[in-house]
C-alpha cells in the first residue's frame, strides 16, 4: 500500500503541473491589464483631473515600474518559471491590491470558509442519509413520494435566488427579522463579549448562509442514498439475510446501510477541495469574507498572484481528494486491495 | 446580539420633540442647534478598501476613509470649493513667474500620538512620494512638476514648479502629511533631498548603487509593506480596527488639534464604522433592519423599495448631482463620422430627454457639455440638441447620406467605394443604463435607415478596445472633481495618440489653443470666458453626444443632525446627535 500511495503521488506531479501551466496561460491570455485596471484604467482616474501630454508620459512611466515591480514586464515562459520555484518555497508572492503577501490574504479568510463549508457539509450528511433509509425502506409510499418531490424541487431551485429571498423576506426588511443579512458580526461585536456570546453571534449569522449552501447539496445527496440503498436490497445477500431470519432492521442497518454507504464515503472526499474554493455565490450574497469572495474579487480585478493561487490550492486539493476516496475505498470496501492490484 | 425593535426608535423620537418644545418655550433656542458628540454613523461600502497606506492605495473606498485620519496644507471649502488654509496658516505666496509657491503652517498641530506636526514631517510626506520605489506611481504623475522642495525654516516650505499651472497651488497643497517618526522611524530619508529624489531612476545600476539611493529603496519597502492596515496621521479620526471583509472602524481623536479652534471643522460622531455588503440588496434590507445608518440607493431603490411611510419616518433621502456625465462617443477619425454634420444627425436623433425621463426615472438632467453642470465654468446658453429627426435627415442629405440602391439602408460612395451607414456600438457589460441607451439609439437609428450594431463587452476588454481607438461609437461616463475643471487630456489633440484619453480622436486647432491657454491663466474670469469658447466649438462639432448627468442617492437615519448637501455630496464629519436619540453609548473595544 506504502508503494502505491507513494506511486500515485509522484503522477500527480506532472497533472499538477499541466494544471498550473493551463491555468496560468488562461489567465494571461484572458484580456485586460492590471496594471492599467489599477491606475483606474487611466480613463476613470485622470476624469477631468488634466494630465497634460507630457503627464500623459508620467502615467506610461507609472505603469512600466509598477509591471516592472511585479515582474509583469518579462516574457511570459519567463514569469511562470519564476512562479514555479517560488511555489517551491510555499511562496506565492504579494497581491497586486495592497502588496500584502498573497499567503497571508488566504490564510485569513481560509477559516471563515472551513467553518462554512463543514458545518454545511455535517447538515449535508446528517439530513440526507435518514431521509434516504426513510425513502429506500418505503418506496412509492406517500413519504417517499414527498421526499422525492421536495428533493427536486429543492434542487432545482438556485442558491442565489433562495439566498436572495431569504434576506428580503427573513432578515427585517419590510418583513420577518430573524436573522441579519449579511456578514459575519454584529454592529456592536466586541472581543470582550463571553465566550457563549460570541458564539451565538457567529452561529445567528451562519444559519442562513449554511441553510442556503447545503439544501442543493442534502436534496442531491438524500437521492444518491436511496437509490444506493435500493440497488442493495434488491441483491441476493439480502435475500438470503432475511432468510437466515434476521430482524429487518438488523438487514437493514448492518447489511444493506454498509454496502450502500460506500459509494456515499468516496462523495466525501471529491468534495474536499470545495472546502477551500467552493461557496463563491454564497460568500457573495451573504457577504461573508471567505476565499471565494477573494477569488472572485482577483478575477475581477486581475490579481494574478491571488488567482494563481487558488487555482493551485483547488486542483492540488482535487487531486489529493481522489487519492484518499480511493484510499477510503479500501477501508469501507474489503474486496478491494492495492496489492492485487499492483501484482 | 443585537436587535432592536422599530417602535424605540420612533418613541424616542416623540419624546425629543417634547423635550424641545418644553425647552423652546423655557430656554430660549439652544439645545437644538448646539452640535453634541457621542453615538456611532454605521455606514454602508460596497467591498473592503484596497489598503489603508495614504500614499499607495489608488481607491475611492480607500480615500473615503483616509480623508478623516489625513490632513493637508489647503482644502476646499465644501460650498464654495474655493481653496482655503488648513494645515496652513494662510493659502500659499506665489512668485511672480508662478513657480515657487511658499506656504506657512501652524505651529499647533500635533499627531494622533501627541507628537507636534512639523516642517519636517510635510518635507518628509512629500520625499516619499517622490521617491520612485514606493509604490505610488500613480499618485506620483500628479507631483511631476514639483522639482525640489526645502524648509525654509521649521515651519516654512518653499515648493518650486517646473511650469506655470494655475492648479499647482490646489496640487501642492493637498498632499496628505504623514507623521515621519511613525513611517520613517530609522529617519532613512532624512539625508536625501527631492531633488535627488527626482534625480533617481529605478533600474539604472550607477543611481542604485549610490548611498542616498540605497537609503530611499530600503525606505520604500519597508513602507509598501508594513503601513497597508495601521494608519495615523493629524486628522480628527483615529483608525481603530479593520476586520477583512466586515468592517473598518475609526473613532474621534479626542485631543484632535483642532478641537475648537476658528475654521477647522470639528467632528461630533464617536465613531464611524464602515460595514460591507457587497449585495447591495442584502444592504438594503439592512438599513431597513437598523444595522446600517446611511447608504447610497440605486435610483431603482430610491423609487420603488423605500418608498412608504415607514421608511420615511426613519430615514431621510439626499438627492445630489454627482459631478459626472454619460456620454455617446463617435469616433471622429472613421470614415462615417469624420463629418461634424454626421455627428450633429446624431445627436438630432437621440432622444435625451425621453433617455433622462425613462432611465433615469427623472433622476437626472440633459447635458451639452463636459463641465460639471454646476460650475460656473459651465455654458448655460449652449444650444441643446432637441430630438429631432426632420433636421437630422436633412443634415445626413447634405453629408451626403442617401437610400441610392433601395435596400433601406443609406449609403454614401466614400473615396470610390459605395459605403452603407452601418456601425458598431459598444459598451461595458452589466451596466443596464448604457445598454438602454445603445438599444434605444439603435431602435431610432434603424428606422431612418441606419443600421447600428449593439456590442456589450467585458469592462477589461472594454477598456483596451477605447483606448486603442477600436470602435466606431462607444457609450462611457467621465467622473471628475467638483472643483476647477481642467478639459486638457479629454480633449487636446495631442492627447488622442498613446493611448491618451482623447479617445475619440478629436482635433481642433482653435480648442487646442484654447485649451492650452487656459492652463496659463491664473485669473479664474478669464478662464471661465475662455471656457465658454471652448465649450461653443464642442456644441458645434458634436465629437461626443452628451447624454446626462445622474443625481446619487443618499439614505441617512433621521436622528443625524445638520445632515447639507455639497457639489461633491453630504459630509458625515459635520452630521451630530441629540442626546436623547443618540444609539450608541460605549465605542468599539
Amino acid at each position: 500500500m506504502f508503494t502505491y500511495i507513494l506511486q500515485r503521488l509522484l503522477l500527480l506531479l506532472p497533472t499538477f503541473i499541466g494544471v498550473t501551466l493551463i491555468a496560468f496561460a488562461i489567465i494571461h491570455l484572458a484580456p485586460g491589464d492590471p496594471a492599467e485596471l489599477r491606475a483606474g484604467g487611466g480613463l476613470g482616474a485622470a476624469g477631468a483631473e488634466g494630465l497634460s501630454s507630457e503627464r500623459r508620459g508620467g502615467v506610461d512611466q507609472a505603469l512600466a515600474a509598477w509591471r516592472a515591480q511585479y515582474g509583469l514586464d518579462r516574457p511570459l515562459p519567463l514569469q511562470y518559471w519564476r512562479w514555479l520555484r517560488n511555489l517551491c518555497t510555499l511562496e506565492f508572492g504579494n497581491s497586486f491590491k495592497d502588496n500584502q503577501p498573497v499567503w497571508s490574504k488566504i490564510a485569513e479568510r481560509l477559516p471563515i470558509t472551513i467553518q462554512l463549508n463543514v458545518v454545511s457539509l455535517v447538515m449535508v450528511y446528517v439530513m440526507a442519509i435518514p431521509l434516504g433509509i426513510y425513502s429506500a425502506t418505503h418506496p412509492y409510499a406517500f413519504g417517499d413520494q414527498v421526499t422525492t418531490f421536495m428533493a427536486f424541487l429543492l434542487f432545482a431551485l438556485p442558491s442565489f435566488w433562495i439566498g436572495t429571498l431569504a434576506i428580503v423576506f427573513l432578515c427585517g426588511g419590510d418583513f420577518l427579522d430573524l436573522f441579519p443579512p449579511g456578514g459575519m458580526t454584529s454592529v456592536g461585536y466586541s472581543s470582550s463579549w463571553s465566550f457563549w456570546q460570541r458564539l451565538l453571534d457567529r452561529a445567528w449569522h451562519l444559519c442562513l448562509p449554511v441553510l442556503v449552501l447545503s439544501y442543493g447539496g442534502f436534496a442531491g445527496l438524500s437521492r444518491f442514498m436511496r437509490s444506493s440503498m435500493l440497488e442493495h436490497i434488491r441483491q441476493d445477500y439480502v435475500q438470503t439475510a432475511r432468510a437466515k431470519g434476521l430482524s429487518e432492521r438488523w438487514v437493514i442497518y448492518k447489511h444493506v446501510l454498509r454496502n450502500s454507504l460506500i459509494p456515499i464515503v468516496t462523495l466525501m472526499a471529491s468534495i474536499l477541495p470545495g472546502l477551500i474554493s467552493g461557496s463563491v455565490i454564497i460568500e457573495t450574497i451573504f457577504s461573508i469574507p471567505g476565499v471565494g469572495l477573494l477569488a472572485y474579487e482577483a478575477v475581477l480585478a486581475r490579481d494574478y498572484p491571488i488567482i494563481m493561487a487558488v487555482f493551485t490550492i483547488g486542483p492540488l486539493l482535487t487531486l489529493l481528494g481522489i487519492l484518499l476516496s480511493d484510499i477510503l475505498l479500501t477501508l469501507v470496501d474489503p474486496r478491494i486491495t492495492f496489492s492485487g492490484r499492483s501484482a | 446580539m443585537w436587535v432592536r425593535t422599530r417602535q424605540e426608535g420612533e418613541r424616542g423620537q416623540c419624546w425629543v420633540v417634547g423635550l424641545l418644545l418644553l425647552c423652546a418655550s423655557l430656554l430660549p433656542a439652544q439645545a437644538a442647534d448646539t452640535p453634541v458628540t457621542g453615538d456611532w454613523l454605521v455606514s454602508h461600502m460596497l467591498s473592503d478598501p484596497e489598503s489603508l497606506n495614504p500614499l499607495t492605495s489608488n481607491d475611492a473606498g480607500s480615500a473615503r476613509i483616509l480623508g478623516s485620519i489625513f490632513e493637508t496644507l489647503l482644502d476646499h471649502h465644501p460650498q464654495t470649493l474655493e481653496l482655503r488654509p488648513h494645515l496652513a496658516t494662510a493659502r500659499p505666496e506665489i512668485s511672480d513667474d508662478k513657480l515657487t509657491y511658499t506656504f506657512t503652517m501652524r505651529r499647533d498641530v500635533h499627531f494622533q500620538d501627541g507628537k507636534p506636526l512639523t516642517g519636517w514631517d510635510l518635507l518628509f510626506s512629500l520625499k516619499a512620494i517622490k521617491n520612485p520605489w514606493v509604490n505610488a506611481p500613480f499618485l506620483r504623475v500628479y507631483y511631476q512638476s514639483l522639482v525640489q522642495a526645502e524648509l525654509v525654516d521649521d515651519t516654512t516650505l518653499r515648493l518650486v514648479a517646473k511650469e506655470p499651472y494655475f492648479r499647482n497651488e490646489s496640487t501642492l497643497g493637498s498632499f496628505p502629511v504623514l507623521p515621519q517618526h511613525y513611517y520613517d522611524p530609522e529617519g532613512l530619508l532624512d539625508t536625501v533631498s527631492v531633488a535627488e529624489l527626482v534625480a533617481m531612476r529605478p533600474g539604472d545600476p550607477v543611481g542604485e548603487a549610490s548611498p542616498q539611493a540605497a537609503r530611499a529603496r530600503q525606505f520604500a519597502e519597508r513602507f509598501n509593506t508594513n503601513f497597508a492596515r495601521n494608519p495615523m496621521g493629524s486628522g480628527p479620526y483615529k483608525f481603530h480596527s479593520w476586520k477583512t471583509g466586515q468592517e473598518v472602524v475609526l473613532q474621534r481623536d479626542p485631543n484632535y488639534w483642532g478641537i475648537g479652534q476658528e475654521g477647522i471643522d470639528q467632528a461630533y460622531i464617536d465613531q464611524h464604522t464602515a460595514r460591507v455588503f457587497n449585495n447591495t440588496d442584502a444592504a438594503l434590507v439592512a438599513l431597513k433592519a437598523g444595522q446600517l445608518d446611511a447608504m447610497s440607493l440605486t435610483p431603482i431603490q430610491h423609487l420603488k423599495q423605500t418608498s412608504g411611510g415607514r421608511f420615511d419616518k426613519q430615514f431621510a433621502k439626499h438627492l445630489y448631482f454627482a459631478p459626472s456625465y454619460t456620454y455617446i462617443g463617435w469616433n471622429n477619425t472613421h470614415p462615417i463620422f469624420s463629418d461634424p454634420r454626421v455627428r450633429q444627425a446624431m445627436t438630432y436623433l437621440t432622444n435625451r430627454k425621453q433617455m433622462v425621463k425613462t432611465m433615469l426615472f427623472d433622476l437626472g438632467e440633459v447635458v451639452d457639455g463636459p463641465i460639471y453642470l454646476f460650475r460656473p465654468e459651465y455654458d448655460k446658453t449652449l444650444f441643446s440638441h432637441p430630438y429631432d429627426p426632420q433636421k437630422a435627415l436633412q443634415l445626413l442629405g447634405e453629408a451626403g447620406w442617401k437610400d441610392t440602391d433601395g435596400d433601406g439602408i443609406l449609403d454614401k460612395v466614400i473615396a470610390g467605394q459605395k459605403v452603407p451607414f452601418r456601425f458598431e456600438i459598444k459598451f461595458n457589460s452589466g451596466n443596464e443604463i448604457r445598454k438602454s441607451v445603445a438599444l434605444t439609439v439603435q431602435d431610432e437609428l434603424k428606422k431612418h435607415g441606419i443600421d447600428a450594431n449593439v456590442r456589450q463587452l467585458d469592462w477589461t476588454i472594454y477598456l483596451d478596445d477605447v483606448r486603442s481607438h477600436k470602435f466606431d461609437a462607444i457609450i462611457l461616463g467621465w467622473g471628475m472633481p467638483a472643483t476647477e475643471p481642467d478639459e486638457y487630456q479629454v480633449w487636446h489633440s495631442s492627447q488622442a495618440e498613446n493611448k491618451g484619453s482623447n479617445v475619440i480622436g478629436f482635433t481642433n486647432a482653435r480648442a487646442d489653443a484654447l485649451l492650452e491657454e487656459y492652463r496659463r491663466t491664473f485669473d479664474p474670469q478669464k478662464r471661465i470666458e475662455l471656457y465658454r469658447e471652448f465649450q461653443q466649438i464642442l456644441n458645434q462639432e458634436q465629437p461626443y453626444t452628451f447624454l446626462f448627468i445622474q443625481k446619487s442617492i443618499l439614505a441617512v437615519e433621521r436622528r443625524f443632525q445638520n445632515v447639507n448637501l455639497y457639489p461633491g455630496g453630504p459630509r458625515s464629519l459635520e452630521w451630530w446627535v441629540l442626546k436623547a436619540q443618540q444609539r450608541y453609548h460605549e465605542l468599539s473595544q
